[in-house]
This record gives structure tokens, sequence and C-alpha cells, in this order.
């Protein structure tokens, strides 16, 4: 997700402009963050109707839990390839302005199939519009962050990241408020399954407005290239080569680890959680659509916050850990006990803030700066893999074996991460790594043992280097000077890199 | 996962043992008849409960008798109906449920339940005709499918009945997975077909039971709800029905009824075919004119006999009514003593101790690890420059 960096040196030496048409003026530019929030507010209020009208359904369109979970999946199905090709296509081909439009049409037309699906009861047809709606609802994300960073690099950057990823959140949160009653207004003039396909139509126009407002962002893209004579540098950006990933360390196999195993104890839970709260708590649909919503709608509140204290504090490993053990014990009491379910779930939401700002960061701190994209791809596709998988799979734990059978899933997978988190944890000791230091023991360590702290982050290109060394001896001096100067320059850039990385990755990686 | 429920049902049947030996009769007393009695006696070490199923006239009954040990039946036959019951000692205990009546309902205001308010039709099952399916009657299993057709050609449909006693504790094969016991017999009621009301166009139904049990008249069967944290055996069903009779709520050695609240409208029971059953408030009411109940508890004592009936009614807001599937199956087991208590199973406390016992053991040895090697580093940490440089 590392956007090209285009404009930030030219803009900064032009003149401030007083109207705010300009745009150069901050108004402006606020202007194109609101459109750049609506961008994603589609995608993502369509992306989890099904959620919010779960029972409804069930009972209208008569799917059984594994079909219903399917719905889901299958979004996440072409995203376990599509979050590579998405991003190259924008930076080989189409360029961000054409990319969002195309992507949002994709997204548009996923979300029109669907409801049309719904609306004659096919059930293919649903599918059919749930692969499509997906094919474009990951690529957006990564053109949006483009765009993000396109306008916003060097001035704003991390705040509106933060900002859009409570937006996505918020559109999540929104459709599970409001879905229930718009239903409830349509079956007044539809029965049956066409008053869910009525209802999902009127949705997808969220989609709808979404592409007009990527339409004026184009637009007003283009005129701020022109006025401010931005080159665009994107076919310069390198596309990732495979041959990279075999160079990566363990420790970042692990945090792979993690992020597949514990997101899988919350997406699919989100996903099957609204029956889950009505059948075993007793919660009428909306306030089952509450509980449920609990989870987006602290992490919109939240994310900012938790970056902030875990840019101050560092340590990272203890906080994931210790999001780990928090997301455990509110499994725990989600399952084995009658406690209102607004505790675990408010737990829930909380660790999984905490957990996404600690730990999207440490993959900064892991893999070089060149490789980076690679191993955000990697870390998103692996992930989109294990969900779409085990959505389907927890759909049929459900019909089968039950919800206490799916919280020990979740049990499971969470003892897994924790299991991951404590060997990084321990790898990560006896190496004397970075991962887990305050930020000042960081730059301390940075400064004294620098060669030291970039060979141990970079120990491929060291043993490497070796090899070289003693095949031949009479460069080695020579090699070995090099290699530090080179040292040196990552070291500087890992610091960096890693206050940078902080908001944006928790935003990029944190959807299914 | 077969494996799994063979284990489990084995170390069962291990535990439990066979705790009564059931010896199950057809039509005791009346060799050739066409109708349909079936007699079981079970044995256990202390007493013998002795149970009826009784489809000779229309209504399907059971009751449960409990007696000391060596205590035979003897039933009186006139035109291949049972009119008297003897026992040789007097009984210590009895209870029984009858299904007298179906109940259609119109649910105008589509909640699902029965209530007063909606129009509703009776369906008196006394004249229906049973026809005796595939049965089992060995000590291994009693075993009974009738299926029962009603006396009227307007009123087409099957009601439908299984029943079942193995002589030891088991889930049972279908959702809701019911547990059975040597001391309780799981009954399947389905409705199959049912010729609804013209008039209504938002037919449900109801079963209409008839409790009776050896109690003070002015006492009171009660209802409870359970709930559990478990639902493996009943995915998404949370919720356990108990009938106890007034005996079993003062000292468990009563009768009782255990149900689900969940019913399904196909034959292939599924989560996704579910809907909800419900049991009314229970009314006083006293024995009925005619039938197997008048003639069994006719000389009983009438201030120790206590009657008393409810329904059963089945749907869901939303689930398009009877006339959706015409179809609708419910399970309930009825018997003696105890209403057992599912707990969790083997698989769920290995998971549970697995997930525990490695992170904990991982977390403490790791950080042994890391202690020890922080000591050895703090002991000598010139060695470790002289490595560097």
């Amino acid at each position: 997700m590392e956007a090209p960096e285009s404009s930030g040196s030219s803009r900064s030496n032009m003149v401030q402009p007083t109207s705010w048409c300009h745009p150069a003026n901050r108004v402006h530019r606020f202007f194109a963050l609101l459109l750049m929030c609506f961008l994603c507010f589609g995608s993502y209020f369509c992306y989890d109707t099904p959620g919010a009208l779960a029972d409804n359904f069930k009972n209208d369109a008569h799917l059984n839990t594994s079909q219903f979970a399917l719905l889901y999946s299958i979004y996440s199905w072409p995203n376990v390839v599509l979050c590579f090709i998405g991003g190259y296509l924008v930076d080989r081909y189409f360029g961000v302005r054409l990319g969002t439009v195309i992507y949002m049409t994709i997204v548009f037309i996923g979300a029109v199939i669907f409801a049309f699906g719904v609306y004659i009861n096919a059930f293919w047809l649903m599918i059919l519009g749930r692969f499509v709606f997906g094919i474009g609802g990951e690529s957006l994300q990564v053109v949006v962050n483009n765009y993000v960073v396109l306008w916003f690099k060097g001035k704003e950057l991390n705040m509106v990241f933060g900002l859009q990823l409570s937006f996505s959140r918020f559109g999540s949160t929104v459709n599970f408020w409001v879905m229930e009653p718009v239903y409830k207004w349509v079956s007044t003039y539809y029965g049956g399954y066409e008053r869910l396909g009525v209802t999902l139509f009127l949705a997808s126009l969220t989609c709808f407005v979404s592409l007009i407002c990527g339409v004026i962002l184009g637009w007003m893209d283009y005129r701020a290239e022109k006025i401010l004579g931005r080159q665009d540098e994107q076919s310069n950006s390198e596309p990732f080569h495979l041959t990279d990933i075999r160079h990566f360390k363990s420790v970042f196999w692990l945090l792979s680890v993690i992020c597949v195993a514990y997101y899988l104890a919350i997406f699919p839970f989100i996903a099957l959680g609204k029956l889950f709260f009505e059948r075993k708590f007793d919660f009428l649909p909306q306030d089952a659509n509450n509980v449920n919503s609990m989870v987006y709608l602290l992490s919109a509140a939240l994310s900012p916050f938790f970056g902030i204290l875990i840019d101050k504090t560092g340590r990272n490993m203890t906080w994931v850990i210790i999001s780990i053990v928090t997301t455990l014990c509110a499994h725990f009491m989600l399952a084995f006990t009658f406690l209102n379910p607004y505790i675990g779930v408010i737990t829930l939401g909380i660790s999984y803030s905490l957990l996404a700002s600690g730990l999207w960061p440490l993959v900064a701190l892991i893999v070089p700066e060149n490789q980076l994209g690679t191993a955000y791809g990697i870390c998103q596709a692996v992930q989109n893999m294990g969900l779409a998988t085990v959505i389907i799979l927890a759909g049929m734990i459900v019909d089968k074996y039950g919800y206490l059978m799916l919280e020990m899933f979740f049990l499971g997978c969470l003892f897994v991460s924790l299991i991951a988190a404590v060997l990084i944890y321990i790898i990560d000791s006896a190496n004397n790594g970075v991962l887990n230091m305050s930020p000042s023991m960081r730059d301390a360590t940075m400064t004294v043992k620098e060669t030291d702290e970039t060979a141990n982050l970079l120990d491929h290109e060291d043993t490497d280097q070796e090899e070289t060394d003693s095949r031949r001896p009479s460069e080695s001096l020579e090699q070995s000077i090099n290699t530090r100067d080179v040292a040196q320059e990552q070291s500087d850039r890992i610091r960096s890199r890693y206050l940078a990385q902080i908001l944006p990755n928790s935003n990029v990686s944190e959807r299914p | 996962m077969h494996l799994r429920s063979l284990l489990i049902v084995f170390l069962l049947s291990f535990a439990c043992g066979q705790d009564r030996r059931i010896t199950p009769i057809l039509n005791p007393g009346c060799k050739n008849c066409s109708t349909t009695l079936v007699y079981i006696k079970a044995d256990g070490s202390q007493d013998t409960v002795h149970q009826l199923w009784d489809f000779t006239r229309g209504v399907p009954t059971i009751i449960y008798v409990i007696t000391k040990l060596n205590s035979p039946i003897n039933i009186t036959w006139v035109d291949e109906i049972p009119v008297d019951f003897k026992f040789a000692e007097k009984p210590l205990y009895s209870f029984a449920a009858s299904i007298d009546k179906l109940q259609e309902y119109n649910d105008i205001e589509n909640n699902g339940h029965i209530d007063n308010k909606s129009p509703q039709r009776e369906l008196p099952l006394r004249h229906v005709w049973w026809k005796r399916g595939d049965h089992q009657l060995t000590e291994k299993e009693a075993m009974l499918h009738m299926r029962g057709h009603f006396d009227d050609r307007r009123q087409r449909g099957v009601l439908d009945m299984k029943l079942d006693l193995l002589p030891f504790k088991d889930y049972a094969i279908d959702l809701p997975h019911l547990i059975h016991t040597a001391n309780s017999t799981l009954v399947d009621v389905s409705l199959i077909n049912l010729t609804t009301s013209e008039d209504y166009n938002a037919s449900r139904f109801a079963i209409h039971f008839v409790m009776v049990s050896t109690d003070p008249k002015s006492d009171t069967m009660t209802y409870s709800m359970r709930k559990s944290l478990d639902d493996e055996h009943t995915p998404g069903v949370f919720e356990i029905f108990e009938i106890k009779t007034p005996k079993s709520s003062r000292s468990d050695d009563g009768g009782f009824m255990q149900f689900r609240p969940v019913c399904y409208t196909e034959a292939e029971r599924s989560v996704s075919s579910s809907t909800n059953a419900y049991i009314t408030n229970f009314t006083r009411t006293s024995l009925p004119h005619a039938g197997t109940l008048r003639d069994f508890y006719g000389h009983f004592d009438g201030n120790n006999l206590l009657v008393q009936d409810m329904y059963i009614s089945f749907g869901l807001p939303g689930d398009g009514f009877y006339r959706q599937h015409n179809y609708t199956s419910w399970s309930f087991t009825i018997g003696y003593g105890v209403p057992p208590v599912e707990s969790f199973s083997l698989f769920v406390i290995i998971i549970i101790s697995i997930g525990l016992g490695v992170p904990v053991l991982l977390a403490t040895s790791g950080i042994t690890y890391v202690l020890v090697r922080r000591c050895k580093q703090r002991n000598n940490p010139p060695a470790r420059f002289t490595d560097d440089e």
C-alpha cells in the first residue's frame, strides 16, 4: 500500500493561495477528504448488509447458515489474489483517478446484482453479486489509500488515515443501525423476499453516491494536477517481485499467523454474531445489531488513540499479547457465561483496536521498505484466505454443532495467535530485537548500535554479505564499509517509517 | 465424527450401564388384536416402571406406573379395547400424558403462539384411525411408529408418532437430540399435510395435552425453563423446558416431560427448518368422560388425582404459517425420576484443556528461557562485545 509519492515538494513550494478553490487551500483539501471518506462509505455500508439483516435473509430468502456465510466468504475469495493485482493495475495502467472510478463502478454493479438476486430470490445471482462486489471492494481500498497519500503526504497524513478508518467503521455501524428500520419501512409495501430485495436496492444507492464522489474527486484531482503542475510518477514505482518473499524472516511469518488467526476470531464472529445474541441472550433483532456493531464502533472511536498510545509507549509485542489475552477473556465470557454480552463485546472491541494499532507497525520494523508492500500484501492475502475459508466453516459449525462449538473454534484460533505472539516475544528478546522496546530504547539502540541492530533486522542481507566475504577476501574491507553505509541509511529509514506506518497500516489491513 | 459419537455412546453406556431391564409386550392379553397397546415393564433394582403406550381409542396416551418389584399388570379386553387395568399391588405413583386433540388457530397477529383471542378449531383425536408402522419390541429397544388418519374425508393428512425407549442413557439421533434414559421415552410427533380450515389464512396448529398424576387435587404441575451454555446438541437453542408433576418438584421421584422450544418444518430436521414451540399455562380440568385415561384412573381417589391440560403451539412470526411447508414435527421426552441434564462433551473439555494448557506451558517456559538468558547475559556482558568485535 505504499502509494506513489508525488507532489509533496512541488506543492510546498507554492505560495498559499487565498481562494478556497485552489487545490492547496486547506478548505479545498478537506472537501477532498470528505469525498474520500464517502468514497469508502458505500462499499463498507453494503459489505455488512447481510450481517445486519441476517435473520431476514434466513426467513425471506430461506438461506441456511452455511449459504448465508457464503455471502461473506465469496467477498473474501477474490481478494486472496486481488490485493496484489488491484494495486498493481492502478500503478501500472489505470492511474488513481480512472482506477477509483472503475473499482467503484464494479462495487456498485456488484451491489445491484446482489440486490436483484435477492429480489428474484436466485441464490446463484446473490453469490455472483457478492463476488463482483468483492472484486471492486478491496482494490477500491487500495486506490483510496493512494489518493490519501497523494493529497496529504507531508501534511495531515496520519490524522487523515485515522479519520478514514473511523469513517469506514462508521459506515458499517450506520448500516447495522439503519438497515432494520429501512427493512421494516419497505415491508409495509412489499412482502417476502421482494421486500429484502428492495431494501438492498436502497442500500446499493450508497454505492452510487460513492461513485459520484469518486467522479468529483477524479475531476478535482485532475484540476489539482494541472494547477500544481504535479507529475504523475506512478509509472516509476516497481511492481513487487515474488522472489522477495524468500528473504522474509521467521518473525514475519509468525506475524502473519497472528494476522490470520486473530482476525478469524473477530470477523466471522461479527458476521454470525447477531443470531448468537438473539438466540443465547434473547435480544431483540435491533438490540442484537447494536451489540454486534459495538466492535466496529469502538474501533472507529479508539483506533487513532491507541495508535498514539503505542506510538508513545512502544513495546508493541507486550501490547499485542495483552490484547490477545483480553480477547480470549472476552470470548470466554461470551461462551461460558450469561453475563450481559455488552461486557464481552466491548472488551472484544477494545482489544481488537489495541491489537490493530500494535500489530501492523511491526511489519514495518521487520521488513525492508522496498518489500513492505509485498509484506502487507501477504498479510492481507493470507488473512483474506483464512477469512474466506473460515466463514464457510463457521457457518457449518453453527449448523451442525452450535454456537458453543463456534466459540470453542474462536478460542482455538486465539490460542494459536497467542502462541505465535509468545514465540515472537521469545525470539525477539533472545535476539535483543527492537519489537518490544520503548521508543526511547529504540532510538538509543539505533544510535549506539546502528549496524548491529540493522544487521539483526536485515539478517539475510548480512548472510549474503558474509558468503561474499568468505569467497572474496580481498574485497572484504571495502564491502564491509559499504554495508555499514547501507545499514546506516536503512536504520534511519526504519525509524521514520515506523512512525509513519502506525495509522495507515492499521487502516489498510483491518478489513477482511 | 461417527467415531466420536460411537465413542461417546460407548462411554455413556459403559458409565450408566443398563439401568433397567426392559420387557416390551404388544397387546398383553389380546394376542390377535389389530389395535395397538404396548406395555413395557422396566425392572430396576428397587422398583419397576410400567409404561403403557395406548393407541386403541384414537387418543394417544402414555401412562407411567411405578410399583414395587414383581407386581404384574392384568389387562381386561373387550372388543379389542382394554377396559380394565389391575396391578397385583397398589401402585406407588402414576402419571400420564395424552394428546386428546389438535387445535388449529388462526394466527392473525402473526405472533406464533396460540392465545385466546385467535379463532380456533378443534380436531379431536377420538376417531383417529391408527396404523402400526415399523416397530421393535425387544429387550434392547422398545420402538413403535404409528401413523394416524382422521376418520373424516374432509380432514386429510397424517398424524405421525414415534415412541422410543432405550435401556440406557443416550442422545436422540435426530435434532433436537434430547436425552432419553431408561426412565424416559422419546416421543416424536409430526403433523403432516393436515388440511387447514378454509376460513383461516394464518393457520397454525397446537397440540392439546391432558396430564394426569396421582398428586393432591389442589396441587399443580409446573413448567420451568432452564438455559444451558451448551447448544452443542441443539445448535442455536440454549433453552430446555421441563414440566414436572408436584411430586417431581418436591422430591425428584415424580414424573417429568422435557422438550426444547423448537420444532421443524421439514422431515429433514435442520437448523434452517426450525421454528419455535411454545407452552401455555396449565389449566385444571377433569378426566375425559370416556377413554383409556378414564378407564385407568376412574377408580382412583378423586382427591388424590391431579388433572391438568395445556397446549404446545408451533410457529414463529414470519415463518409463513403451517401452509408454508405443511409439516410440523416436534419431540419431547416423558419419564420418571430426575430429568437428565446435558453436560459438556468430552470434545469440548479436551479442546479447553489443550487450549489453556499449551499457551500457559509455552508462556511459562518462554518467560523462564528469557529470564535465564538475561541473567546469563548480565553475568558476563563482556563476552558478547568480544563476539561482536
